[in-house]
């Protein structure tokens, strides 16, 4: 009687990966990249706790007197094992919206390899994750953005606080648009940047403009001279 | 006759560079333009409906491990 292909292959895929925790073995393959760090903590946390010493001369008796130098080192403790409970930050200036259909683009990659910093630059904002399912709604329902995803929306809750979105209230980063994965990083780190240094800003319409998109005499100077704009500017 | 021709070309050639640097310039600020998107009253129904859907509670702030 033939085995069953699916049992077989299970419990090989047990026996190949018997440190692996069930429950990451069951994530959804997207978390896998989203987070980097937790995998590094993993490897991590699999180093060795017993310090090799090198070899220590043989006593007149014979007795080797390494044996007793054996050091041991504590268990690491692992950080953050117990997830801890989410505090929302107190004064939020920004409302951080990613929205990514899924398009093989390589600034989706660059993305995904780079959230988790920059969700650790913004920690004082707070950021939606829109899953794939319902970027594609959300893009469907509002054509033009077709084709810009990745898109990094950002909502300034000062200026929806005072005359909601009927005027100026945030930018969005198409970085769908952008081919090179240079260009992407730059993007994105132009972004951190922008968003982190401007977080008190009060005319942020203003810093946008001349700041991300150079508009004006002296953006035209900075773009011929900055290898950034120049950059991003394809 | 030589000279004025000379003068004309370097006129021509000059007018060129400077088309194709303002034109270059241009092309890099519309660029950036699309990259950077302010938002406005066009965008307001776009945004209005992300408000919505985290005052209804449909999106969370991410957290470690939790998507929307």
């Amino acid at each position: 009687m033939p085995k069953s292909l699916s049992g077989s292959r299970s419990s090989r895929r047990l026996r190949a990966r018997p440190g692996a925790s069930p429950k990451r073995a069951a994530a959804p393959a997207t978390e896998d990249s989203v987070r980097p760090d937790v995998r590094d903590e993993m490897m991590m946390s699999d180093a060795p706790t017993v310090l090799d010493e090198p070899p220590a001369p043989v006593s007149a008796s014979g007795e080797c007197a390494s044996a007793a130098m054996v050091i041991e080192l504590p268990a690491r403790v692992r950080k953050g094992g117990r997830p801890q409970k989410y505090k929302p930050p107190a004064y939020p200036r920004f409302r951080i919206f990613i929205i990514d259909s899924g398009w093989n683009s390589v600034a989706r990659r660059v993305l995904r390899h780079n959230f988790a910093l920059i969700r650790r630059l913004r920690k004082e904002d707070l950021i939606y994750l829109l899953s794939r399912r319902k970027s594609v709604e959300f893009i469907d329902r509002h054509r033009s953005l077709i084709g810009r995803d990745p898109i990094i929306a950002v909502h300034d809750l000062e200026a929806i606080g005072t005359h909601g979105t009927t005027g100026f209230h945030g930018f969005h980063l198409h970085l769908g648009i952008l081919r090179t994965p240079r260009q992407s990083l730059m993007a994105l780190q132009t972004f951190a940047r922008f968003v982190t240094t401007h977080r008190h800003s009060v005319n942020l319409e203003a810093k946008i403009r001349t700041g991300l998109r150079r508009e004006g005499m002296l953006g035209a100077v900075e773009i011929l001279l900055h290898s950034a704009p120049r950059a991003l500017g394809g | 006759m030589l000279d004025r021709f000379g003068e004309a070309i370097s006129v021509v050639l000059g007018a060129l560079a400077l088309a194709y640097l303002v034109y270059e310039i241009d092309r890099r600020k519309r660029k950036l333009r699309d990259l950077f998107h302010v938002l406005g009253s066009e965008d307001a129904d776009i945004s209005a409906e992300l408000v919505d859907m985290v005052e209804s509670g449909e999106l969370q702030p991410y957290t470690r491990g939790a998507g929307a």
